[in-house]
């Protein structure tokens, strides 16, 4: 199974300072290897021009909201096996279950505890390990 | 249209209105009029519409307020954090020397140029937390700049949902959802469409078998 330190995370926000505590919170268990993406848009472009392991996202953000760039991702026949995580301050059931059935691989309402970041990134791997 | 043309339009002769039309219209202005007054829309959607460019500006200062300081407390961490570690190598190092010779490591000055190394590191670090403290500062005044905005805001919906309610068809009334709003929820209290705690989004990603 892999673990947080082999993995290269992109993380979209449009707050830079929550793109900030994610990195440093990835950093602190042992993930030096990110790249932040201010939007969908932005993101979706990164995520064709480069290799990525795991997609930490926001919901709501300007150009391209975070269920747009879910729906893009898993359209995409060489995006689609990235794990996409979703951490937003939306905390309305219809958009959990949204994000569920939109192929999200889990979803974290703000303000979050470093905790649970690390405890949903390692049950993701580990169920991408099971399936693998 | 050209001008000389008007004249064509004209009647021949003046278009002969029974007073008691201008009187109706008359009534019909009085009756609008007086209806959002009484309803108490005029007055506060004027105030809060008047207000609106002032919020504009109140939001954007709370959005570089705050900002700045979460740039500013991420910085200090960072380097206090860096100092931190300093120390902790320091240290490490400082216990084997003593480990090894404990005589060498205070006559060659080791002991002494380690604990003001400590000292000069505690007052970085106590600075870095000073700074953050200070940081927090944002707090205060943005509150303050908040509470105004939240204030207007509530006028322009009490207004707006004032008249949406009097336009509406009577059938679409219930219809009528002033909470369409998008963002984090701030009182979650009595509400079944929203979860409150990560527990909850965990036990209903479970019930959807995810």
């Amino acid at each position: 199974m892999s673990t947080p330190t082999d993995l290269k995370f992109l993380i979209v926000d449009d707050f830079s300072t929550m793109r900030r505590i994610v990195r440093g919170l990835l950093k602190e268990m042992g993930c030096h290897n990110a790249d932040e993406a201010e939007d969908g848009a932005v993101a979706l472009n990164m995520l064709k021009a480069n290799k990525y392991d795991f997609v930490v996202s926001d919901i709501n953000m300007p150009n391209m909201n975070g269920f747009d760039l879910l729906k893009a991702v898993k359209a995409d026949e060489s995006l689609k096996h990235l794990p996409v995580l979703m951490v937003t301050a939306e905390a309305r059931k219809e958009d959990i279950v949204l994000a569920a059935q939109s192929g999200a691989a889990g979803y974290i309402v703000k303000p979050f505890t470093k905790a649970t970041l690390e405890e949903k990134v390692q049950k993701i791997l580990q169920k991408l390990a099971a399936t693998a | 249209m050209k001008m000389e043309d008007i004249s064509t339009l004209q009647p021949a002769e003046p278009l002969q209105v029974s007073p008691e039309v201008f009187q109706q219209l008359g009534s019909i202005t009085r009756l609008l009029h007086d209806t959002m007054q009484q309803l108490g829309v005029m007055p506060k959607l004027q105030i809060a519409t008047d207000g609106l460019p002032d919020a504009r500006s109140r939001l954007t200062y709370i959005a570089s307020k705050t900002a700045e300081a979460a740039n500013k407390v991420l910085n200090s961490v960072d380097q206090a954090k860096a100092e931190h570690a300093n120390i902790a190598a320091a240290t490490r190092k400082m216990a084997e020397l003593i480990v090894a010779n404990p005589v060498k490591a205070v006559a060659s000055g080791a002991v002494l140029n380690f604990v003001q190394e400590v000292e000069q590191s505690t007052a970085r670090i106590d600075g870095h937390l000073t700074d953050i403290m200070m940081a927090q500062d944002f707090h205060d005044l943005t509150g303050q700049v908040v509470a105004k905005v939240v204030t207007l805001a509530n006028d322009l919906e009490d207004s707006l949902v004032k008249l949406l309610v009097q336009v509406v068809p009577p059938g679409q009334r219930e219809k009528v959802d002033p909470s369409v709003l998008h963002g984090p929820v701030v009182n979650a209290e009595g509400r079944t469409d929203v979860v409150t705690d990560q527990g909850e989004v965990d036990d209903l990603l479970a019930s959807l078998g995810f």
